[in-house]
């Protein structure tokens, strides 16, 4: 059998192999294409979930004729204006797209550069088919009909047309993400499924893509060392997730996706989360070109960093400080969740009583109020808002909180962000009286927060006590992690884990944390192990360390069903407000909630 | 099965079974005791956990021999509860058992006697006798040291073997728990030359301890080296040994430590006990600090603030200062008994040993802590 050196188009399917394994593939590669060509608004229209039809539309600088011809072959782009490959600065630079798309489906590419003519041209599968004039406005579209029509062994390994349409949203969803300063618009069957105008700022664009009320409940992160930035969204604590799939990072404008974000998250919000939920979270890092290496798989989602320590340090440093700036916010959502628990009475005589109670109402998730929004007799509205003014209170009079005698001014509302506490119910909740609402704090898990704090300061900056072993333990491990260990070892020394290398596969422990008592040595190596592995940082071992200290805080923390006076009270609300992260409790869960005045008013039907 | 018992003699041998017996059991008999009435005019006790057995005989008036199985705890209870002098008789029949004292009258169900599981003793070869009181003082000076961590379940017992010392054999007993190690040495017993090494487990360590209290006189062991079981007065424990091989301690016993300190143990374990009211509950250390002729105890917690004692102390080396663990440090002072423990010290990352003196039985070693 000789040797031969394979056509031209053959070629081009190969490399589609590689490129463009699924339409979601093919869209990432030309949203790419129209961000790059300078476009402000980028409309995609998707049947079929893009198998049949995918079509992308910007108004960018468009081509001529003759670099359309060139653009359809491999490796040709207007990208590398010079050969500096390790500088790159747009999304694409292969060249390899456009040919591997028209490798494997019909592609129709009509192009026109501002005062020049539009031009088409029509490749099927790898041959040009047609070519002639088009006539458009300025920019580019390319339509990519019947993908894999001539691979039928790509074309069966496509999932459905909804989880091939959910793929290329999140695409389209991620690209716009990381350029709140271009509009898209995504039309799926001909129906509109996306829609973000251009000139947004990046937290409104990232609560528009993943959940509305991130907005109110997420802390911008910005921070510059050493020519990098990191700027973004991330979720306050107690707005988080079951699932980890609305976390982001993007590497200088390109969507990534990287398991050290994974583990720099789980650093910076150890203790703030339970270990099962996870934050909403978009970072933007901006690299010096140099310091990252974009070109590692033709599908451009991996990168490599040249110092990933610092990254990582960074990311963790970053979001911590953010945390610890907003401490004691935690997640302002009752309205929606708590509005709806609020039994109501039926006010007004006409409306038909059974739904307008909350718990009848057939969409649970509906806000009890939006029953009085959708009231449409405006006479018995008004009948119920004039007889309710008769009894409503004034509004400056003093609410009565426990019947003690006041030896104190009491403090006027307006300073607290958390109030003035007012009473104690269920011996367990403490309600407050804030500036614009009602404040209602759980004490036992807020105490719970002020003591661990108290504790970790006091445990911060000395070295962690150690029980020496009397029979040192040999742990058997694989080779690289226990080089890992042993290049951690320093480090883990800090933390009360004496250990030292024992032969090629094992080490020796010769000491472990004596917080953590009489514990099992091989789990605990082998979990340090795996986490150094996963992460470059003993994180479990820390967070066990804390775990002990979280369950030192609970007993020593002021228990649900106790009696509390309203200096108490009061002295425990000002704590909260200078103490990091008293949003929520060490398990994750808030501390306190707000119920802002209108919605008091909505409860009443006065809004 | 018929027959009529003393309640004040059916309640301390229940007290003895029950114990034996798990409060949550997957398999119900194993919550059972099995009674069984013989013609001789004697009632046999027995309750197991499969690795642990007991068997007490007592005396009772049988009208009709039998046998039957019934909740062990319930009986207890019932037992407990009636009043003093009570007779008690139990009559079981057709899956029931009935309990009458005075006026009270129980029917408890019963399960069947056959499937009540009876641990094959086997061949045990080695068999030697035991002063109650040596048996009680083997126990007691080490068991603190027993391991409760499971994944080293050889630790979880205490180690029995002969051996040759300088005095002559010798039979040892040692427990650790990775942190600090117990061991007491006895005269070698007849018969126990061929004594395979064995661990005996907790839970028959705290079972036999028990049983103790009330004996007298000599416990005859017999062991092989799977199973172990101890007979004193009329009762009978059986138990499995711990398949495992217990750590070299011999190693981690340091011999050449130059530096001694000589302290009243009672002053020391009141010192310790003292400044550890500030040691934060997880981790307790204790750092001493050692001059001459003077200890100083210190203790310093983040939150709680600092405390420190000085002990009166024979020590002429050179000043040093080493934390322990303030639990295992009590621990082990208040097993001394005379007024001068000595500690063997060499720095403040190697084992310490600790004993009465030279001859004591009872030696300590206590690993210290990185404060």
């Amino acid at each position: 059998m000789s040797i031969r050196r394979l056509p031209e188009t053959l070629v081009n399917r190969i490399a589609a192999g590689e490129v463009v394994e699924r339409p979601a593939a093919a869209l990432k590669e030309l949203v790419e294409n129209a961000i790059d060509a300078g476009a402000s608004r980028i409309s995609v229209r998707i049947a079929e979930g893009g198998i049949s039809r995918l079509e992308v539309e910007d108004d960018g600088c468009g081509m001529t004729a003759a670099d359309m011809a060139l653009a359809l072959e491999r490796h040709a782009t207007s990208k590398l204006p010079d050969d500096a490959i390790e500088d790159v600065t747009t999304l694409g630079f292969r060249g390899e797209a456009l040919p591997s798309i028209a490798s494997v489906a019909r592609l129709t590419l009509d192009s026109r550069v501002a005062g020049g003519d539009g031009w088409r041209r029509v490749v099927d599968n790898g041959a040009v088919v047609a070519e002639g004039p088009a006539a458009l406005s300025h920019g580019t579209r390319v339509l990519v009909e019947d993908l894999f029509a001539r691979v039928p062994a790509r074309r069966k390994f496509l999932r459905s047309a909804r989880s091939e349409y959910a793929a290329c949203l999140d695409v389209v969803k991620r690209l716009a993400m990381a350029r709140p300063d271009v509009g898209f618009v995504v039309e799926h069957d001909g129906r509109r499924v996306l829609d973000v105008q251009g000139g947004q700022d990046q937290l409104s664009r990232v609560a528009a893509l993943t959940q509305r009320d991130l907005a109110a409940n997420s802390i911008g992160v910005d921070l510059d060392r050493g020519g990098v930035h990191i700027g973004g969204v991330i979720s306050l604590p107690t707005y988080n997730r079951g699932i980890a799939d609305h976390q982001y990072l993007f590497v200088n404008g390109r969507p990534v996706k990287d398991r050290l974000l994974v583990g720099a998250l789980r650093g910076a919000y150890a203790d703030l989360l339970a270990r099962d939920r996870h934050p909403v979270v978009a970072l933007f890092l901006d690299v010096p070109g140099g310091e990252v290496d974009v070109n590692v798989h033709p599908a451009k989602t991996e990168v490599r960093f040249r110092d990933p320590q610092l990254i990582r340090g960074m990311i963790v440093g970053g979001l911590r400080r953010a945390l610890d700036e907003h401490g004691f916010r935690s997640v302002q959502r009752p309205a929606e969740a708590a509005l709806a628990a609020w039994q109501q009475e039926p006010v007004a005589p006409a409306a038909p009583a059974p739904t307008l109670f909350a718990a009848h109402y057939p969409h649970p998730h509906a806000p009890a109020t939006h029953l009085f929004g959708a009231d449409t007799d405006p006479a018995t509205h008004a009948l119920v808002r004039d007889r309710t003014v008769d009894f409503a209170p004034p509004r400056d009079a003093l609410p009565i909180g426990r019947a003690e005698a006041a030896t104190a001014p009491v403090p006027h509302a307006d300073a607290h962000p958390l109030g003035i506490a007012r009473g104690q119910i269920a011996k367990t909740y403490i309600v407050a009286e804030a500036e614009d609402g009602l404040v209602i704090v759980d004490q036992h898990a807020a105490h719970e927060r002020l003591v661990l704090e108290q504790l970790r300061r006091g445990m911060s900056g000395q070295a962690v006590p150690s029980q020496g072993l009397l029979l040192p333990e040999v742990v058997e491990l694989d080779e690289p992690a226990c080089d890992r260990l042993e290049a951690a070892a320093a480090q883990l020394m800090a933390l009360g884990v004496e250990l030292e290398r024992f032969g090629p596969a094992a080490v020796m422990v010769r000491a472990t944390p004596a917080m953590l008592g009489a514990i099992d040595c091989h789990k605990l190596v082998t979990d340090i192990a795996d986490d150094l592995a996963g992460y470059d940082a003993a994180l479990g071992l820390n967070e066990r360390l804390e775990l002990v200290a979280a369950t030192m805080a609970c007993h020593g923390s002021v228990r649900a069903g106790r009696t509390l006076s309203v200096a108490e009270m009061n002295a425990l609300l000002r704590t909260m407000e200078i103490t990091p992260h008293s949003g929520q409790c060490n398990h994750g869960r808030p501390t306190w909630v707000k119920l802002a005045m209108d919605d008091v008013e909505k409860l009443f039907g006065r809004k | 099965m018929k027959a009529t018992i003393e309640r004040a003699v059916l309640l301390k041998s229940l007290g003895h079974v029950q114990s034996v017996v798990e409060r949550r059991n997957t398999i119900p008999i194993l919550s059972n005791v099995l009674i069984e009435a013989d013609s001789t005019g004697q009632l046999k006790l027995m309750a197991t956990d499969l690795d642990l057995q007991v068997v007490e005989t007592i005396a009772a008036k049988v009208e009709t021999a039998g046998t039957t199985t019934v909740s062990a705890h319930t009986l207890f209870e019932i037992a407990r509860k009636l009043p003093e002098g009570a007779e008690v008789s139990l009559a079981a029949a057709e899956g029931k058992m009935q309990v009458k004292a005075g006026r009270s009258n129980f029917n408890l169900p019963t399960l069947p006697r056959d499937d009540f599981p009876v641990i094959a003793e086997g061949d045990l070869p080695t068999n030697f006798e035991l002063p109650v009181a040596e048996l009680i003082q083997i126990i007691d000076k080490t068991r603190f040291a027993i391991s409760t961590e499971e994944t080293r379940y050889y630790l979880n017992g205490i180690f029995l073997h002969v051996a040759e010392d300088a005095s002559g054999p010798v039979l040892k007993a040692a427990a650790t728990d990775g942190h600090r190690l117990a061991r007491y040495t006895v005269t070698r017993p007849d018969g126990a030359a061929s004594m395979p090494d064995v661990i005996v487990p907790r839970k028959c360590v705290t079972e036999i301890r028990k049983l103790l209290d009330e004996a007298e006189g000599n416990v005859e062991i017999s062991l092989s080296a799977s199973k172990v079981r101890f007979q004193l007065g009329n009762a009978i424990l059986t138990s499995k040994l711990i398949d495992g091989t217990f750590p070299d301690y011999s190693r981690v016993i340091p011999t050449a430590n130059d530096k001694l300190l000589k302290v009243d143990p009672k002053s020391l374990y009141q010192g310790v006990d003292r400044v550890s009211t500030i040691a934060s509950e997880k981790t307790r250390a204790v750092k001493v600090g050692l001059d001459k002729d003077r200890i100083t105890l210190s203790v310093t917690s983040p939150e709680n603030g600092t405390a420190a004692e000085e002990v009166a102390a024979a020590y002429d080396s050179d000043m040093m200062e080493i934390g322990f663990n303030a639990r295992y440090l009590s621990d082990i002072l208040g097993q001394v008994d005379g007024d001068s423990v000595e500690l063997h010290l060499a720095d403040a990352n190697a084992p310490t040993l600790i004993r009465e003196s030279e001859k004591s039985p009872a030696l300590y070693v206590l690993m210290p802590m990185r404060v």
